[in-house]
């Protein structure tokens, strides 16, 4: 299930020995009463059901899947916003799985968060100023220098230092998401969870701010683990990519891996549901797989395989026994093949396996 | 109001095959007056909406879009809106018009889905009493007559089940279904034109497939003119026929819509293309356009798009910082019209994106 050092590509001499981040087996369930005729029944919401992955310094993890996927609670339970009911998250070597709040401190500066909606996480009685420097009180930093700090990391996010005292209110969109991004690297994090951090912005200011975290990515070698429901910034941004459905991960791996040869037919039809701006170049539409109806409920998700009732290759098999994360490619191939090639885990009884593709593939000539 | 307020509205010739205007829009002006000064949301937009057509009207937020569709419905308060210009739905000029005449357009002739189903639906209603109602409001005809079309329209919208579905609640419906029955609700009294503002925004991509799709065949089914309002240029690319570009209240570009996103030949939809993320796949940095849209309430003079525009050094004298540029075709490309003072833009664009 988690990912095997052996098998990174991009795995450097250093972060092999040691991962940033490992969950395993994460489970959020939340329980809750219903009304079932006369009486009250109990319940369980299983938002997240099972999910394991690692991550090493510098990656990019991106997390996809459609809205109730359970991409949210996965990041809310990696920062310990919330508590898992099972499995485990262990950061740098430490289990953080069941840490009381005071102890979480030294973990709240190691991983940060930035958030989808920069008219609500930002508070707005507060100055630019103040937003920045609490984060440097709470952790004793720069202690006598806040206000230098907060210059550097406001010209850091390409914001004018002079703004220090100005209230949000008095920011465009684009502007307040620089400044809750400013807030997650005040206190020098490893790990930054960032939660939709571009759909609440305008398609001209999200190419702004999405140059801005990989610019920073890249500088300050950070990880990230990248929340999205748009594919196409997903791919831009990160190195491996985790597609969630209804509370559990069905296709795990590289970026290339996962968009060029997905084998798992809900990754299919996600990605051939996304309209292709290309069209307009005269490049025909790709067929497009239409799925039927919605995302079951989470209270009382499919047995077997959860994509079955929505998939078009299911069969008795899929209702009576839940396909396993694991590599579909009957390896007959040399470890060091595989090992380039790069970790792809999917979980289906039925994978599309693209044998053609296998071999690498040349960087695609797009128009 | 202007001076055509108490005008009677004329019946012109009716739109009836397909490729007739059902929509003409000629230089609308909405402004909404505000305690800090005129906010301009709309100036001097024109662009006329044909029958089995798709026309998109492409913007970021605070482009004037939604604004310019919500005066066809006449759905700002007169009171507190400055609309000038013409909109004639039908040959019916709407502009200064009474609410007695949008109360008969609204639905008959013109109807609209909004992007968040959630809010747009009555919440204490069942799906079907909605339905029904905006059909009785239309139609002498029994409730025992409109509920059953209501149920029908249901059906056509792929509701399944749609018979018991009618019964039910908007909270019982998911965002898509939610959405399905908002359309069946826009399409029940059978209009010429439906507004279609973000409609698949708040839904996820797998549904937001089946939406589109859906709006595409009923288009076919009923011939009807559709205006796509969205700032998703991959859903333009898609599903629409001809496109508006905006910009801080004004159109930038317009023509074919395939047509101007393959060869834009306006700077800010050069650059918003150029923005997106599958424009420059295996590249680590997004060509952006700088800087971020001005407000409404103080316009840059001469063009609006000018402080944020790579190719201003290339105009001869000030023009660009000084007067506004008029609508003219764009050198070169046949049914192309654009707002920019750029003497070559095609050959400009393209230079720029030979080098990059």
């Amino acid at each position: 299930m988690t990912a095997q050092p052996s098998t990174q590509t991009r795995a450097a001499a250093d972060s092999a020995a040691k991962p940033l981040l490992e969950v395993t087996d994460l489970q959020r369930y939340f329980p809750f009463r219903e009304v079932q005729g006369l009486r009250m029944v109990k319940a369980t919401v299983k938002a997240v059901d099972g999910i394991s992955f690692t991550l090493r310094q510098g990656q990019t993890l991106g997390l996809v899947g459609e809205s109730g996927c359970g991409k949210s609670t996965t990041s809310r339970l990696v920062t310990r916003l919330d508590e898992p009911t099972a499995g485990s998250v262990v950061f740098e070597g430490r289990d953080i799985t069941h840490l009381k709040e005071h102890q979480l401190r030294s973990i709240r500066r190691d991983v940060q968060m930035i958030f989808q909606d920069p008219y609500s996480s930002l508070n707005p009685r507060h100055t630019i100023g103040s937003i920045l420097s609490t984060p440097l009180k709470v952790h004793g930093l720069h202690k006598g220098k806040e206000k230098a700090r907060v210059q550097e990391l406001l010209e850091l996010v390409g914001l004018n230092p002079e703004h220090i005292n100005r209230y949000p209110s008095e920011f465009s969109g684009g502007q307040r998401q620089r400044i809750g991004i400013a807030r997650a690297l005040a206190v020098e994090p490893k790990l930054i969870i960032a939660d939709e951090p571009v759909s609440a912005l305008d398609v001209s200011i999200q190419a702004q701010v999405m140059n801005l975290l990989g610019k920073l990515r890249d500088e300050l070698d950070l990880a990230f683990i990248f929340v999205a429901h748009d594919l196409g910034v997903v791919r831009h941004f990160c190195d491996q990519v985790a597609v969630m459905y209804l509370g559990k991960i069905v296709e795990y791996g590289d970026k290339k891996k996962i968009y060029e040869a997905p084998e798992h037919p809900y990754t299919q039809a996600l990605l051939s549901a996304a309209p292709d701006i290309n069209v307009a170049r005269g490049i025909a539409p790709k067929e497009r797989i239409r799925l039927i109806g919605d995302v079951p409920s989470p209270i009382d998700p499919p047995s077997g395989c959860r994509f079955r009732t929505r998939c078009w290759k299911a069969q008795d098999i899929c209702a009576q026994q839940e396909p396993p994360l694991a590599t579909s490619v009957e390896d007959t191939t040399s470890v060091r093949a595989r090992r380039d090639r790069g970790l792809h885990l999917q979980a289906c009884h039925f994978p599309e396996v693209k044998t053609t593709l296998v071999a690498e593939v040349p960087a695609e000539p797009v128009a | 109001m202007t001076a055509t307020a108490n005008a009677i509205p004329t019946q012109a010739a009716e739109a009836t095959s397909v490729g007739d205007v059902v929509l003409d829009v000629q230089d609308l002006s909405v402004a909404f007056p505000t305690e800090e000064g005129l906010v301009k949301a709309v100036s001097n937009l024109s662009y006329q909406a044909r029958l089995g057509r798709t026309l998109a009207i492409v913007g970021e937020s605070g482009s004037g879009k939604s604004v310019s569709s919500m005066a066809v419905l006449g759905l700002h308060n007169p009171k507190r809106t400055q609309i000038t210009g013409s909109i004639k739905l039908d040959g019916i000029e709407l502009v200064g018009a009474p609410q007695s005449t949008f109360q008969k357009i609204r639905s008959t002739k013109a109807a609209m889905v909004f992007q968040d189903p959630q809010s747009a639906l009555h919440p204490f209603h069942k799906i079907g009493k909605q339905i029904a109602e905006a059909y009785l409001a239309h139609n002498k005809v029994s409730k025992a007559v409109a509920e059953k079309r209501a149920i029908e329209m249901l059906d056509l919208v792929g509701i399944p089940n749609p018979k018991r579905r009618a019964l039910q609640f908007p909270h019982e419906f998911s965002g898509g279904m939610r959405q399905r029955a908002m359309i069946a609700l826009g399409l029940v009294n059978n209009p010429k034109l439906l507004i279609a503002d973000e409609p698949t925004t708040a839904l996820d991509v797998t549904v937001q497939a089946q939406i589109l799709d859906l709006v595409n065949d009923l288009q076919k089914e009923f011939g009807s003119a559709v205006i796509l309002i969205t700032h998703d240029l991959a859903v333009v690319a898609e599903t629409a026929d001809d496109i508006v570009v905006m910009y801080a209240g004004r159109g930038v570009e317009k023509g074919d819509a395939k047509e101007v996103l393959a060869q834009p030949s306006h700077p800010y939809t050069y650059g918003l293309l150029q923005s997106l993320p599958s424009h420059s796949e295996d590249l680590t940095e997004l060509k952006a356009i700088q800087g971020s849209p001005p407000s409404l309430l103080n316009l840059p003079p001469g063009c609006s798009f000018h402080p944020r525009c790579d190719f201003k050094s290339q105009v001869p004298g000030d023009a660009c910082w000084t007067e506004l540029p008029e609508w003219r075709p764009t050198p070169g490309l046949a049914n192309r019209q654009i707002r920019c003072h750029l003497t070559d833009p095609v050959g400009t664009l393209q230079e720029d994106e030979g080098v990059r």
